[in-house]
C-alpha cells in the first residue's frame, strides 16, 4: 500500500540567498533515487512536505516549473523551527520530502487565453513556477501580463530572473515597490492600486498570491473591473501537517486547504466562511 | 442468534484470541478505556470514559523510526482485530472515521489518499457491537436516526440478557465468523431482546428534531451567536479527545538528529496553537470561533462533504466538561433559532 507519510529523499543542489538579510533562501534539490523522479509528477500551484529527521516538516509551494525536469526548487523564509533548520542545510545534504500535494492552477483552461499574474512578498515561488510553465508553453496562451509588487528592491526574489522577464517582448512585467527609494526606477505603490492602474483586460483570467492582506485589497479591485469570480484565481496557505486531508489543520469551511486547494477561485472561496 | 452463556464466556474469548488481538473495555483506576485484553474477566460492562477510537487510531502513534537517514515503519501485518463491547455509538464513530481516514470524497487531483495505519486495522477487524441495556441521561443517539440497540457498523451484534450473550451476524464479516465458528443463527431470543430494547429505549430523553441544523448553520452570520453560545467554554479540549469522531493530529519528531521517531498525536482544534503559524498569524485567535469551528465542523462542514453529522450522541463530551456546557444546549439554540427567523 502506498504510503503517504512517508518521505523520499531528496539532495541539496544549489542554495541562493534571495536579499541581503539572508532570511530567503532558495534551495535547487535533485532526487536521489530514480523511482522518486519518476513518480513525481505536478504542476504549477502544488506543494511539498520539506522535512528534516527530527525537526519535522514543513509545507511549501514548489516554486520550479515541471518543465525543469530533474530538480525541486523551494523558497524557504526564515521565520520558525524548521525554517530555521532547513537554513542551516548545506550543498550535499538530504532531505525528506513528501509530494507532490494539493491542485494547482488552471494551466488546462487557460489555454488560449491572456493571463494575468498578480503577486507580492517572497510569496512568489509558485508564481515563478506558473511564468515558467507558461514560457515553456508560450504558443497555448494569450497575452501574459505580470504585476509584482515587494516592500523594497531587496525583498524580490529570483532578481536574476526578473530582469530576463523584463527583456522579453511576450511577457509584460511590472515591478513595484512600496515607497520611492532612490535609484529604483519602475513602479511605486502597494499591488492593488498598481493593478487598478495597470487596468487588465477583465476576459483574462488572473491568478493572484501574495501575503493574505495583498489578496484581501486585490480581488476587490479585479472584480470592479469586471473579472468574473470564475476567472480568478489565488492561493491559500495554513499550517498544514499531514497534508492529505486527515489531521484537521488546514479546513476552512468543509473544504480542506491541502487537498481542495491549495488554488481556489474566487467563486469557491465566496462560499466559504472566514476564507481570509 | 446464538447463545453463549456467561460461563462459557471466558472460553469463547479464548478462542477469539487465537485468531484476533481482541480489545475490550477495561478498568482503568475509576476510569476506563478499551484495551488490549489477555482474559475475559478483565473485560468491564461499562459506559466508557473514553471512546473506541483509541483501538484503530491511538493517542500517540509511530508513523515510521528513522536512523541516519534510513525510514522504517512499524509493522502493520499484525493480527487482526476483535473488538468487543463497543456500543453503538462509537461504532458509528468508527464508520464516520473510516470515512476520514479512507477519503472518500472526490479530490480535485483524483488521488485518493489512504491512511495505511488505520485502514488495514479497521478493514480487517470484528466488530462486536454491545447493546446498551442502560443509556445515560446524557446519552443522545437517538437524535441520529439511532439508538442504543443500533446495528449499523457491526460484524456481529450481541445483547446481554444477563445470563448470556445473544449474538447475530450481520456483516458478511459476521457471518464468515459464524460459520467458521461451527455457529448457527437458530435460536428463539426474538421477544427477550425485544423488550431489552424498549426498556433501553424508554430510559433516553425525547429525540430532537435537528433536520434544520445544517441549513439554519450556513445562515448565521454574526459573531454574537457564536461568542454567546460558546461562552462557558475555557477550551480546555477534554470534549475532543474523548470524542468518537474528533480526528485532528499533530506530526512531530521526536529524538536526535540521527535516531528516532516520527508520531502523530491527537491534537485539538480547542487550543489556539493548533492554528497558529510560524510568521504568528492565527486565522482561529479567539476561543469562540474554535468552538463555532468544532460546532461547525460536527454539524455542517462533514454534513457538508458526507451528509452526516460528525457525532454519535455518545454524550461523553457532556459527561466530562469542567464547565457543564451541554452539546445538546447548544444544538437546541441553532433549531430554535431557526424557529425563530
Amino acid at each position: 500500500m502506498c504510503n503517504t507519510y512517508i518521505p523520499f529523499q531528496m539532495k541539496i543542489e544549489n542554495i541562493i540567498d534571495e536579499n541581503p538579510d539572508r532570511s530567503l533562501r532558495t534551495f535547487d534539490l535533485s532526487f536521489v533515487k530514480k523511482e522518486d523522479e519518476e513518480a513525481f509528477k505536478y504542476l504549477p500551484g502544488q506543494f511539498c512536505e520539506f522535512s528534516i529527521l527530527g525537526k519535522g516538516e514543513s509545507p511549501f509551494g514548489i516554486a520550479s516549473s515541471p518543465t525543469e525536469k530533474g530538480l525541486l526548487k523551494f523558497t524557504v523564509s526564515r521565520i520558525g523551527l524548521v525554517t530555521n533548520e532547513i537554513h542551516h542545510l548545506q550543498i550535499g545534504d538530504i532531505v525528506g520530502m513528501r509530494g507532490p500535494l494539493g491542485n494547482w492552477y488552471p494551466v488546462e483552461k487557460m489555454k488560449g487565453k491572456d493571463i494575468v499574474i498578480i503577486g507580492g512578498g517572497f510569496a512568489f515561488t509558485t508564481l515563478r513556477s506558473l511564468i515558467v510553465y507558461l514560457l515553456e508553453n508560450r504558443a497555448d496562451y494569450g497575452k501574459i501580463t505580470v504585476i509584482y509588487g515587494a516592500r523594497t528592491p531587496e525583498l524580490f526574489i529570483f532578481k536574476e530572473e526578473l530582469k530576463e522577464w523584463d527583456k522579453r517582448e511576450d511577457l509584460i512585467l511590472h515591478l513595484t515597490i512600496d515607497k520611492p527609494i532612490k535609484g529604483w526606477n519602475k513602479l511605486c505603490g502597494f499591488v492593488p492600486t498598481i493593478t487598478k492602474n495597470v487596468e487588465p483586460d477583465p476576459t483574462s483570467w488572473a491568478i493572484v498570491c501574495g501575503p493574505p492582506i495583498m489578496i484581501k485589497f486585490t480581488l476587490p479591485v479585479l472584480s470592479e473591473l469586471g473579472f468574473d469570480d470564475n476567472i480568478i484565481y489565488t492561493s491559500l496557505e495554513r499550517r498544514m501537517k499531514c497534508g492529505i486531508g486527515k489531521c484537521g489543520r488546514c479546513g476552512i469551511g468543509s473544504k480542506y486547504i491541502c487537498i481542495d486547494g491549495p488554488v481556489f477561485s474566487l467563486a469557491e472561496l465566496k462560499k466559504i466562511p472566514d476564507a481570509f | 442468534m446464538i447463545e453463549i452463556k456467561k460461563k462459557q464466556f471466558g472460553d469463547f474469548i479464548k478462542n477469539l484470541m487465537e485468531t484476533y488481538r481482541v480489545f475490550a473495555p477495561t478498568k482503568d483506576g475509576k476510569k476506563s478505556s478499551f484495551s488490549e485484553i489477555k482474559k475475559a474477566d478483565e473485560i468491564v460492562d461499562v459506559h466508557t470514559t473514553k471512546s473506541a477510537k483509541s483501538v484503530f487510531f491511538p493517542q500517540a502513534e509511530v508513523l515510521f523510526n528513522y536512523s541516519e537517514n534510513e525510514i522504517e515503519v512499524p509493522n502493520l501485518e499484525q493480527k487482526p482485530i476483535a473488538l468487543w463491547g463497543i456500543h453503538s455509538c462509537d461504532t458509528k464513530g468508527l464508520l464516520s472515521l473510516d470515512k476520514v481516514f479512507k477519503n472518500a470524497h472526490q479530490l480535485p487531483n483524483n488521488k485518493m489518499y489512504e491512511d495505511p495505519y488505520w485502514n488495514k486495522k479497521y478493514a480487517e477487524s470484528l466488530i462486536f457491537t454491545l447493546a446498551c441495556n442502560e443509556p445515560l441521561t446524557t446519552c443522545f443517539c437517538n437524535w441520529f436516526e439511532s439508538g442504543p440497540f443500533d446495528k449499523t457498523g457491526a460484524d456481529i451484534f450481541v445483547v446481554d440478557n444477563g445470563e448470556s450473550f445473544l449474538l447475530e451476524a450481520i456483516s458478511d464479516k459476521g457471518q464468515t465468523f459464524f460459520i467458521q465458528s461451527g455457529f448457527d443463527q437458530e435460536g428463539e431470543h426474538q421477544h427477550a431482546v425485544f423488550s431489552l430494547k424498549k426498556k433501553a429505549e424508554s430510559m433516553m430523553e425525547e429525540k430532537q428534531d435537528i433536520s434544520s441544523v445544517f441549513e439554519t448553520l450556513n445562515e448565521i452570520q454574526e459573531k454574537e451567536f457564536w461568542e454567546e453560545i460558546t461562552q462557558k467554554c475555557i477550551n480546555c479540549g477534554a470534549c475532543t479527545f474523548v470524542c468518537p469522531t474528533c480526528h485532528c493530529f499533530d506530526v512531530s519528531d521526536e529524538g536526535k538528529h540521527q535516531k528516532g521517531k516520527r508520531i502523530r498525536v491527537w491534537d485539538s482544534c480547542m487550543f489556539g496553537i493548533f492554528t497558529e503559524e510560524a510568521s504568528g498569524h492565527n486565522p482561529r485567535g479567539l476561543s469562540y470561533q474554535r468552538v463555532q469551528q468544532r460546532i461547525m465542523h460536527k454539524f455542517n462542514y462533514f454534513y457538508d462533504n458526507y451528509e452526516e453529522h460528525l457525532c454519535s450522541g455518545c454524550g461523553r463530551c457532556i459527561r466530562v466538561c469542567p464547565t457543564n456546557l451541554d452539546i445538546r444546549e447548544i444544538v437546541k439554540k441553532i433549531i430554535k433559532r431557526k424557529n425563530n427567523v
